[in-house]
């Protein structure tokens, strides 16, 4: 059994019930975040008609309950996890109390923001408030249901590191793992958020209660808190491959303890210099600025590609000196059966090719010819549904047998969920990006424009619809598998995750192994990126526009 | 614990350098920016001083205890 099993099982029954809370909170908003992304889809593909105040309802209440809720219920759950476990299972979260409190906080936000959206304007998720135009109790839940998820998570954030340092300063430990490490890491990094947050939406909620005027710098605030939520559930995202992929294949990495703690804090180095790339579409940014944005943005993919660097070179490593033949003979022994490592590996698959196209988008030149076509929800949804949510996924598929004793619903069934969830993405995001390259817009529910828009929007929104479908219907499929593991009732047996597929390499590799597939990765990661661009490039040149003006800008 | 520390104090160091950008340099003017990573900054000075302090009093735990060495 993986230390993650056992140190779940071992954990004290109130942390049980605790993290099964925050899973299922979770599991809430990803069902309502889906049922709302499909009502969303179908509209804009012409499949169903929904009114502008319905349609731009429930595009505000995919985005505000899978972009916020969703991701941060799930992120709080396995951050309490993960310290606890990999620190001193027995001691279980530190300062409980203030870890429950932080998880009340999380609902009540959240039960703010679903009746803000059911009974207001629909704000969109960044809710700037002149859309809402004036003060009202709905926008004001708006803004309050933001500020209380933020004072949640850094309720959250505060217990977990606590569980991470009592068992340090207690002398239990000489030295913390690197899980208890990245941890903490991610931990500060939730707390800068939640900083983060308030600076955001706290001027605006302060209007919206009719204490204060309309704040006039929300965007520059919204752009802060954005970048980190981007990076956030990345940096989430490759801890959990790091936690899963040792679970799974006992494989530890062949770097060392220091070298992945150093990748791990090269997170948080490069969050803050990366983020001026949000602020390219603002007209008072200098020139100077755009360009050290630009060429910063580069970086921002680095420590993720290092982490997956880790993981393939050791798992590569590992299975070479358990016989793997060929260049990717190592790949087929993985346990593919487990359902937690084909999500791990689709979710690999998605995060190249939607990274590939996050850098056509962070390029300054074309941001602004990008930023408000369908080309956005076309590439964020490799990294939010294909990579992010995935992996999400796989750790609560994982977590839960072990945290309730109860089997994991239909594994066979699972194992091919992540392949039709990407089919389902690539149809809705290939077709998205070609409609964005197009110039259809975003955040329009009717692209017809009483038939003068190009005849391809209509085709290629039809394929988004049709993407749409299958990844509901697959991750539909994930919920009511996770919902019958962690829902009262069922007799509790030991059951972790250990039941299913795993391999047990572990150990120390006796002799020198090469391992060609991560750098040969990364290359086509390059490639893509080359080969993403110069299409945006061609398609865009082929558009029937043309523009003519004066000197000026 | 030392490497954790230091890699926590090198995040404080390059946040607060970042800070200061936003808040001195007038091409980057941004108050917003420079509060966020101001007092991002200072939560991770925390962490470090957290993390020295409580394998310090571990050390000296695990020292006093029967038999106990470092």
């Amino acid at each position: 059994m993986s230390a993650l099993s056992s140190g779940l099982g071992s954990l004290p029954a109130t942390d049980k019930r605790l993290l099964e809370t925050c899973f299922g909170a979770a599991l809430a908003a990803l069902a309502l975040g889906i049922a709302f992304g499909a009502a969303t889809a179908f509209a804009r593909a012409g499949f169903i008609e929904l009114g502008p105040l319905s349609g731009y309802r429930a595009m505000t209440s995919h985005a505000v309950n899978v972009f916020f809720y969703w991701l941060y219920f799930a992120q709080a759950g396995l951050l309490l996890a993960f310290a606890a476990v990999y620190t001193a299972p027995q001691r279980g979260i530190g300062w409980r109390t203030l870890a429950w409190t932080g998880v009340a906080l999380m609902l009540a936000g959240f039960l703010a923001s679903l009746y803000a959206v059911a009974a207001g304007l629909p704000l969109l998720y960044d809710a700037p408030p002149e859309l809402a135009r004036e003060p009202s109790p709905a926008v004001a839940a708006f803004y309050a249901g933001y500020l209380a998820l933020g004072a949640g998570l850094f309720c959250v954030a505060a217990a977990g590191v606590a569980t991470a340092v009592r068992p340090l300063a207690a002398g239990e430990l000489a030295e913390w793992p690197v899980v208890t490490f990245a941890s903490a890491a991610w931990a500060g990094l939730l707390m800068v958020s939640a900083i983060a947050a308030v600076n955001a939406f706290f001027p605006a909620a302060r209007w919206a209660f009719g204490l204060g005027p309309m704040p006039a710098e929300h965007s520059t605030g919204w752009h802060i808190l954005f970048h980190n939520l981007h990076y956030l559930p990345l940096m989430a995202t490759v801890l959990v491959w790091y936690v899963l992929v040792e679970a799974l294949t006992g494989v530890k990495s062949i770097f060392g303890a220091r070298f992945s703690k150093i990748v791990f804090a090269s997170y948080l180095v490069f969050v803050p210099p990366t983020s001026l790339y949000h602020m390219f579409l603002e007209p008072n940014l200098a020139e100077a600025v755009r360009v050290i944005g630009s060429l910063l943005s580069l970086f921002i993919s680095v420590p993720t590609v290092i982490v997956f660097l880790v993981i393939v070179a050791s798992l590569e490593v590992n299975a070479r000196s358990h016989g793997a033949q060929g260049l990717f003979g190592w790949i087929r022994m993985l346990p593919w059966a487990n359902p937690v490592m084909s999500a791990i590996g689709m979710a690999v698959v998605n995060l190249a090719l939607g990274g590939a196209l996050a850098f056509v988008l962070i390029q300054e030149k074309l941001a602004a010819l990008l930023s408000d076509t369908f080309f956005v929800p076309g590439y964020f949804h490799f990294l939010t549904v294909g990579t992010v949510t995935l992996t999400f996924l796989a750790a609560l598929a994982y977590v839960q047998p072990a945290l309730t004793g109860r089997p994991l619903w239909r594994p066979q069934m699972l194992r091919w969920l992540p392949h039709l969830a990407t089919a389902g993405l690539a149809l809705f995001g290939g077709a998205g990006v070609a409609a964005g390259y197009l110039g259809a817009p975003r955040r329009v529910l009717d692209v017809a424009y009483d038939g003068a828009a190009p005849a391809a929007w209509a085709v290629l929104m039809s394929i988004v619809g049709a993407g749409g479908a299958l990844m509901a219907a697959a991750l539909a499929a994930y919920l009511v598998a996770l919902f019958t593991g962690l829902l009262p009732g069922r007799a509790r047996a030991r059951a972790p995750a250990s039941a299913l597929p795993e391999l047990h390499w572990g150990g120390t590799v006796a002799t020198a192994q090469r391992a060609w597939t991560g750098p040969l990765a990364v290359l086509v990661l390059v490639g893509l990126m080359v080969a993403f661009t110069v299409l945006a490039f061609e398609m865009m040149k082929a558009l029937p526009l043309g523009a003519s003006g004066g000197a000026g800008h | 614990m030392r490497l954790d520390s230091a890699l926590f104090m090198g995040v404080f160091v390059v946040w607060l350098a970042l800070a200061l950008l936003y808040a001195t340099v007038p091409m980057f003017a941004m108050p917003g920016y420079a509060a966020v990573w101001g007092w991002g900054s200072l939560i991770f000075l925390a962490l470090a001083a957290l993390i020295a302090g409580a394998a310090r009093r571990g050390r000296k735990r695990r020292r006093a205890a029967p038999g106990g060495s470092d």
